[in-house]
């Protein structure tokens, strides 16, 4: 197998056995791209960056650290109302039940696009992508009317750890859902031409965060109403 | 902030302007050692500070040009304490030996030719400089306004580091070479890798720590009890608590850093006692598993701690620095450090010196550790010469000695020049005898302390005693200081004059950085993909004319040894 590989710094002598006979072994344990095929064609360089699974690694891994973001919250949050003697509650005002239905909406409609996407039903899937986006923006906006509201009744994020908590993990999942409204944004907008990555897997990484963003907020809204 | 990186198939040309080049290249090469570059400046910045804090302690009276502006004023001193540890432990304990050297070679020894997002990583890169910028900073500026600025950019510099985890890891999981299968990676890689992986769990806790000290101080909110009472406290008490303050909020944030930091260093020494032993590592898949122990048991020590204190700074010190001592799997690395060392020839260069030293101090470190985790003798030392002493040279010293032997290590691969051996193996002995001598009295000074109050007489030899030490350490502090500017001396003269380094391989190593030219091509690989046949340590195979097998060597390359006897 002479020649394969070109190491002329290498004080290895390249071996001849008996006459290149042989065909050539290939890499025991197999590679990221998983085609055996000829030598040449898996030394050649391929196609860089080779593999958009790198995008659904980085989600799910991002989407881990963000969990651990708020669960560190969560826990301070349950170890400061149990060792509190003096617990004020925060009402949680109605609007915050009417924004769950429309973060919740947002989801299916979501999961629709996606499915036009999957039909290759491009003006379906701009719609209901586009519906998902505005519902962002609405439930975003509905947890300003949450606060305005809040303020309007005098409580304040100073006020006391309670309203502090409830300004906090609302402030900070508006912050990471503003994230994927500005992700749903960049799908919507993006051309998907030549580049790298297909809008399919644009689609699929900002729906696993969406779904995430929204399942996180049921978890801080349990928490906060469980935790009157 | 992942999805919409997709310049990671563009290269510029190396042609390009200074800008282009350095400023703002996406390549991990560039990114790796702009990383190494500010560790330098921080360390040297921040070996400075401890020369000021070091002479202020010694001689209060004298005036020194930057210690004058201190006024003796204890909460200017802890403010300089602080900015010390931050630049070391962050800047460089943190940065040098995981985004440094981890940048510029994990892609090179896993066969990518990219990291997995380079722009995120170029951003992380800058949001470092102004983390290093906003920390600085904080001296200059009055006490209050500089404590939020100084959580401020920790907050930055572990967003940054975030960035940084999530781009190793995806990069290790997803763009391994071919033929690079898990127990083949290298233990640096392992290292790296299982870093991030912790990083990526704590780190975030850190940045939500960061969020509710941060609304204590600017939104009035109550989550940190302790700082509130401070806060309710008359501004007399309030003067006394700042210094604390200060240096509570570093340990709060420094106590994941032992994981951090030491993690990778485990990885280098690791690789560069089997390189230089020309053999396997011993127990290779029991020193992945002890790595993935320190991981784990790192994760646990500060989430147990985060979640049941509900992420209170105060909470006692003292469990930081019992942690610190890492326990069996620290053992198991030890064990087979020894194992891969023992009947070896050993190959005696400033390398392999630094690792070699890096295990003496680890081992010494260790040793006081089991001292301080007697509970009365830690209550009675927590902030004393003795913890200040185990810290430093289970934590600090060893962690630099780890990167000062990388760098003699991969100096000719990213330079292709080398070091100079004499002037190194002169910096390695005058190093590490001096950090024994500053560092073993400051343990016996702490043990001093604690065992004092027994009679008056006692205690005046005692004090007598104590102040020819501590002017015996400050004596031996300056001379290793001054020891570190042969170092400098040393790496300026060989990147520019140094011996050139004609071969890839000139260490005969076996990992995939060294099939490559030094320094590498833009490419990293050239037009061909490497392709990887073996595990990461073939030393000294049975049968093999070389006593050692590089990863890229197909099995039918391999020379035998009976062939070429012939």
């Amino acid at each position: 197998m002479p020649g394969t590989t070109a190491t002329p710094d290498i004080e290895i002598i390249v071996e001849d056995i008996g006459g290149g006979g042989g065909g050539p072994v290939p890499p025991p344990g197999g590679g990221d791209d998983g085609g055996g095929g000829d030598d040449d064609e898996s030394h050649r360089r391929r196609d860089w960056p080779a593999s958009p699974r790198r995008y659904s690694t980085a989600i799910a891994l991002g989407l881990v650290a963000i969990l651990m973001f708020f669960m560190a919250l969560a826990s301070a949050f349950i170890v400061l109302r149990r060792g509190s003697g003096v617990w004020v509650t925060v009402h949680l005002p109605v609007v915050v039940w009417a924004n769950t239905g429309v973060l919740l909406a947002s989801s299916f409609t979501l999961e629709a696009a996606r499915r036009r996407l999957a039909l290759a039903d491009l003006r379906g899937f701009r719609k209901f992508w586009m519906v998902t986006t505005v519902l962002g923006f609405l439930f975003v906006a509905g947890q300003l009317v949450a606060w305005r509201q809040l303020v309007a009744q005098g409580v304040y994020i100073a006020s006391n750890q309670g309203s502090s908590f409830f300004y906090i993990f609302t402030g900070a999942h508006a912050v990471h859902l503003l994230g994927g409204v500005g992700a749903l944004v960049y799908v919507l907008a993006r051309k998907f031409g030549e580049t790298t990555v297909s809008r399919l897997t644009a689609a699929e990484v900002a729906s696993y965060y969406w779904h995430f963003m929204d399942g996180l907020w049921i978890f801080l809204l349990a928490l906060l109403y469980l935790g009157k | 902030m992942a999805t919409d990186d997709s310049g990671a198939n563009h290269k510029e040309s190396p042609q390009g302007g200074f800008l282009s080049r350095y400023v703002f290249s996406t390549d991990h090469k560039t990114i790796g050692l702009n990383y190494l570059w500010l560790s330098l400046f921080s360390v040297f910045l921040g070996m400075a500070m401890s020369l000021l804090m070091r002479v202020h302690l010694v001689w209060p009276g004298v005036h020194l040009p930057l210690l004058s502006s201190l006024e003796n004023s204890p909460e200017r001193f802890a403010a300089l304490t602080t900015l010390h540890g931050s630049l070391m432990v962050f800047l460089v304990l943190t940065a040098a030996p995981q985004a440094g050297f981890g940048n510029y070679f994990l892609p090179l020894q896993i066969g990518a030719r990219e990291m997995a997002f380079p722009k995120l990583n170029l951003l992380a890169f800058w949001a470092t400089v102004a983390s290093l910028a906003g920390l600085t900073t904080t001296f200059l500026i009055p006490s209050h306004p500089a404590i939020t600025l100084w959580i401020v950019s920790v907050a930055v510099f572990w967003a940054a580091s975030l960035a940084n985890a999530l781009n190793f890891s995806v990069t290790t999981i997803d763009l391994r070479g071919q033929g690079m299968t898990l127990p083949r990676l290298p233990l640096t890689v392992w290292a790296w890798f299982i870093n991030a992986i912790l990083g990526m769990l704590i780190f975030s806790i850190l940045l939500a720590a960061c969020v509710c000290l941060l609304s204590d101080r600017l939104l009035g909110t109550h989550f940190f009890s302790l700082l509130s009472f401070i806060a309710n406290q008359p501004a007399g008490v309030i003067a006394n608590a700042v210094p604390i303050l200060w240096q509570r909020l570093f340990w709060f944030f420094a106590q994941a850093e032992v994981y951090v930091a030491m993690l990778p260093c485990f990885g280098l020494v690791t690789h560069l006692i089997s390189t230089f032993s020309r053999k396997p590592v011993w127990k290779e898949r029991l020193v992945v598993l002890a790595l993935c122990g320190v991981g784990v048991f790192g994760f646990c020590v500060w989430g147990e701690h985060m979640f049941s204190s509900g992420m209170n700074p105060f909470s006692p010190l003292v469990f930081a620095l019992l942690a610190s001592s890492l326990g069996v799997p620290a053992t198991i690395l030890l064990i087979s450090w020894i194992g891969t060392l023992w009947d070896a020839r050993v190959q005696l260069n400033t390398a392999m010196l630094f690792a070699l030293g890096f295990i003496s101090l680890f081992l010494s470190g260790g040793l006081s550790g089991i001292f301080l985790a007697r509970q009365d003798m830690a209550a009675a030392a927590v902030s004393d010469d003795f913890v200040t002493g185990h810290f430093h040279l289970v934590m600090g010293v060893a962690a630099t000695f780890a990167i000062l032997g990388a760098l003699f290590f991969w100096f000719s691969k990213m330079f292709g020049r080398r070091l100079n051996e004499s002037l190194g193996k002169t910096h390695f002995w005058l190093t590490f005898a001096g950090v024994y001598c500053v560092f073993m009295p400051m343990h016996w000074l702490g043990l001093m302390a604690h065992s004092r109050a027994s009679s008056t007489s006692a205690l005046a030899s005692a004090a007598s005693a104590g102040s020819a030490m501590r002017n015996f350490i400050t004596v031996a502090m300056l001379l290793t200081v001054f020891a570190q500017g042969l170092f400098l001396v040393n790496f300026l003269w060989s990147l520019f004059r140094g011996e050139k380094i004609l071969e890839n391989n000139p260490w005969y190593a076996t990992t995939l950085e060294w099939s490559v030219s030094s320094p590498p091509p833009a490419d990293d690989f050239g037009p061909r993909d490497p392709v990887v046949y073996r595990g990461a340590y073939e030393f000294s195979l049975p049968g093999v004319a070389q006593d050692f097998v590089p990863q890229h060597i197909a099995p039918e390359q391999v020379v035998k040894a009976r062939q070429s006897a012939e």
